[in-house]
């Protein structure tokens, strides 16, 4: 009996408090959702002062960057946009407030794991800007990687806006949109490319690039893209006369051939120069390495790591063509030596003319070792040239 | 005779038996939420809220309550004004929840309340137990005060997040930081030592006896620590 | 692997990072109160690293499958406090009935437990912080694990104040509370360590 007695009351106890903290929290539940959704709010404003009220967006519905994480839309036709990019430490989540007219009006980063502070300001610059003048802001220097990745980031969410707007934007990248071109001209290549190296033999051929599954080639002839196999046989239609042409270029492709010349015992060869080829119409190509920054996989930490060069150079040392075979620099700072808009600079150049390339600021490192190793190749050819 | 020994049990609380620096009860809370003047009135307050509402339920069902189960119905007393507590701060000072974070919901285990349920409430009627809460939890809140004023002071040249003048170019940011709380509160203890030439610290030298969880305890401690309660 | 490497970073980081009683005060009364002996401050420490684990592996499941699902959530304090409770009167009990000599040795510790802070922070905490199940343990046996390694450090360091000079008024807990000063501010010196050790 008194054992029921205890049970009981334990139990009336428990249930009288119970209820009274469920009406308790139907009063408050409200309240708190409420002020929830007010910081929320206030939070977006930072960005956007004359946003008024925000309304979470779906994004899943659209195809939208793959750096934006949330999207909101404001009462006067603007947006508030949350992304995720890669900063130099940990990934920054960034907020970036856009008018409906397509300017910037502030950005501002939520969480970084940044070394030097930059990304707390950084956003400051970018206000008032517009995806036309967005690109002439520049990057701080010493903090490239931090502050490239915010302007990215914030060039994402601009083209998001406008995506969420109706409108329609490429959202791929340059490197992208050619693998894209490339892959359709040549699917059995399954996406993967380089960049094929004797393009000054061919004719009416801006650039050529190798199956890595060496399935095939494609060549690209101004706005074309015609794929071959690796028999020589033109998979693409196209008009006659090109077709004979490329025909013909297919079987310069295929038949070409180098031959290795062994540098192993030529004096004062410059230590950059690693391999060195003749080809069949007499010029050379060289396999150079340079030392660049290096990163060592996700931190960023200096390894030194060797940038792999492929050059090819007339007999009477002109740069025919240049190309990067390999690099692991920092991500969108010293990697910018892996795109064609950087290393084609040197294509067409002679000594004399070397000493205007700038290198790029942010990837110094990088980009002087760059162009030390490819300078080094006019010594390479007087010397081969003197051997031979 | 009666008028005063009710303000007897009010004042107690407040500096006789101050349940942080003389009977040395809910030191989780006063050293982790002392380090800036905002909390920790915020605490105090909260926690004194808990203490007079416990202590009244507590006091006003002592005599339904089975002696078997006390110990459990207390804490689920406790632990329901807590979490009502926490709602309403949650919902209209949604500022300070965040600044109190976990030891919000920690009240519940905080030692005074249990105590006091324990040792007074359990035993005296409405209105005293009542006026024990306030007094305690004042004492609390005094008491945190106190050393919340030493810390922010020193530690971030600010009271209540107002910066003072000159004190803010010299803080010592030691003081608002874990070692700080364990070395002011030793010290405040020292001198109120001092103040009361060693009376009020030494009858409570920690051991079975001094623990505030006496009540809960099995240990043969309960009676004395009941006597004093009185 | 990543798991694995992030479960180590949790422990390692309840244990010397944040340790529950010397940087977030919690736990501080059975700190101050039962450290005197060594042998006394491993007793309290085993129990409460039990305790805690115990505590997480039932409240752990109560609030995700059920408090979340009924809309319970301000339930929490409430029931974990309660299923505390009853666990530690049934590890009591059970060990009175069964392992008798254990119970001698830790049965005197559990009562203590109950309202010992730590443990309702670390299930609190393991919620509040989003862990899943493994996680939670994990992050519970850390802070048991540095409950029990502050308990000891300081055991130690007792001992050598009860045989210093100390000016009259500084005796006792005044003087135990700066030399746990020292102790907590020792602790600072992990800083910053698990997050190097695994960036």
């Amino acid at each position: 009996m008194k054992y029921f007695k205890s049970v009981i009351s334990l139990t009336v106890i428990c249930a009288v408090i119970a209820v009274l903290l469920a009406l308790t929290n139907s009063i408050t539940a409200p309240i708190i959702e409420e002020n929830a959704s007010a910081a929320a709010n206030e939070a977006l404003l930072v960005v956007y002062p004359d946003g008024g009220d925000f309304t979470q967006l779906d994004i899943s519905t659209y195809e939208l960057p793959a750096t934006v994480t949330e999207a909101y839309s404001a009462t006067n036709g603007g947006y508030v946009i949350k992304l995720i990019t890669s900063g130099y430490g940990a990934n920054m989540v960034l907020m970036c407030g856009i008018d409906g007219s397509g300017t910037v009006t502030g950005a501002t980063c939520l969480s970084s794991g940044e070394t030097l502070g930059y990304e707390k300001t950084y956003g400051d610059s970018l206000k008032g800007k517009t995806a036309e003048d967005i690109d002439a802001v520049e990057t701080v220097s010493g903090a490239t990687m931090t502050t490239a990745g915010y302007k990215n980031a914030v060039k994402d969410a601009l083209n998001a806006t406008i995506i969420l707007g109706g409108g329609s934007v490429d959202i791929r990248s340059e490197e992208e949109i050619l693998n894209d071109n490339l892959s359709e001209a040549l699917p059995s290549a399954e996406g993967k490319f380089v960049s094929w190296f004797m393009v000054e033999a061919l004719e009416n051929v801006d650039a050529v690039y190798e199956a890595e599954n060496k399935t095939g080639y494609v060549l690209v002839s101004g706005e074309e893209f015609i794929a071959i196999d690796n028999t020589g046989a033109v998979l693409s239609t196209v008009a006659d006369d090109v077709k004979a042409t490329m025909e013909a270029n297919a079987q310069l492709i295929i038949n070409s051939s180098t031959e290795e010349i062994d540098i192993s015992g030529v004096a004062d060869m410059p230590s950059q120069i690693k391999k060195a080829y003749k080809t069949t119409t007499g010029n050379y190509i060289f396999d150079a390495e340079a030392a660049g920054y290096g990163i060592n996989g996700d931190e960023y930490t200096r390894s030194n790591e060797t940038i792999k060069i492929k050059i090819s150079v007339t007999a009477s040392g002109t740069i025919i063509a240049c190309l990067t075979e390999y690099q692991n620099e920092t991500p969108k700072v010293g990697d910018v030596c892996a795109k064609a808009e950087y290393y084609t600079q040197f294509n067409g150049k002679v000594e004399t003319e070397f000493e205007d390339i700038e290198t790029v600021t942010g990837a110094t490192v990088t980009t002087g070792a760059y162009k030390t190793a490819v300078s080094k190749v006019f010594e390479a050819v007087k010397l081969l040239e003197g051997v031979a | 005779m009666k008028k005063n020994n009710y303000w007897k049990i009010l004042i107690t609380g407040l500096l006789k038996e101050n349940p942080v620096f003389v009977l040395i009860l809910g030191t989780c809370p006063t050293l982790a939420m002392s380090n800036s003047v905002t909390s920790a009135v915020g605490m105090g307050l909260a926690a004194t809220a808990v203490l007079i509402c416990s202590n009244a339920v507590v006091s006003l069902l002592r005599k339904f309550i089975p002696d078997s189960v006390r110990i459990p119905c207390y804490i689920v007393v406790i632990a329901g004004f807590v979490t009502l507590v926490e709602m309403f701060i949650h919902a209209y000072l949604p500022d300070l929840y965040e600044s109190l974070g976990v030891f919000l919901a920690l009240i519940t285990v905080n030692c005074i309340i249990l105590g006091r349920a324990e040792m007074f409430a359990g035993k005296n009627t409405v209105g005293k137990s009542v006026l024990d809460g306030i007094g305690m939890g004042l004492g609390f809140t005094i008491a945190l005060l106190c050393m919340a004023t030493v810390r922010e002071v020193i530690g971030a040249g600010s009271f209540a997040g107002i910066p003072i003048p000159f004190m803010e170019n010299y803080k010592i940011e030691f003081f608002v930081k874990a070692p700080g709380g364990l070395m002011v509160y030793g010290i405040l203890i020292a001198v109120v030592n001092i103040i009361t030439k060693g009376k009020a610290i030494k009858k409570k030298e920690f051991n079975c006896a001094g623990c505030p969880s006496a009540g809960v305890c099995n240990g043969g401690c309960k009676a004395n620590e009941a006597k004093e309660g009185e | 692997m990543d798991t694995f490497k992030s479960l180590v970073a949790i422990l390692l980081t309840a244990v010397l990072v944040n340790n529950y009683v010397l940087r977030q005060f919690l736990g501080i009364c059975p700190f101050l109160g039962v450290s005197k002996k060594l042998n006394q401050a491993v007793g309290m420490g085993v129990a409460v690293t039990f305790v805690m684990l115990l505590a997480t592996a039932v409240t752990w499941p109560i609030q995700v499958f059920v408090l979340n699902n009924l809309g319970l959530e301000y339930m929490q304090t409430i029931v974990f406090i309660l299923v505390i409770a009853a666990l530690v009167q049934f590890v009591e009990i059970f060990l009175k009935k069964f392992i008798p000599s254990l119970h001698k040795s830790l049965g005197v510790y559990l009562p203590l437990i109950t309202t010992n802070c730590a443990v309702l922070g670390v299930t609190i905490n393991n919620i509040k912080d989003g862990f899943n199940f493994g996680e939670s343990m994990v992050n519970s046996l850390g802070c048991g694990l540095g409950f029990m390694l502050a308990m000891v450090l300081f055991s130690g360091v007792r001992s050598r104040i009860d045989e210093s000079d100390i000016p009259e008024h500084f005796k006792g807990l005044p003087a135990t509370l700066i030399a746990a000063s020292f102790v907590s501010l020792a602790f600072f010196g992990f800083e910053g360590v698990v997050d190097n050790l695994f960036a």
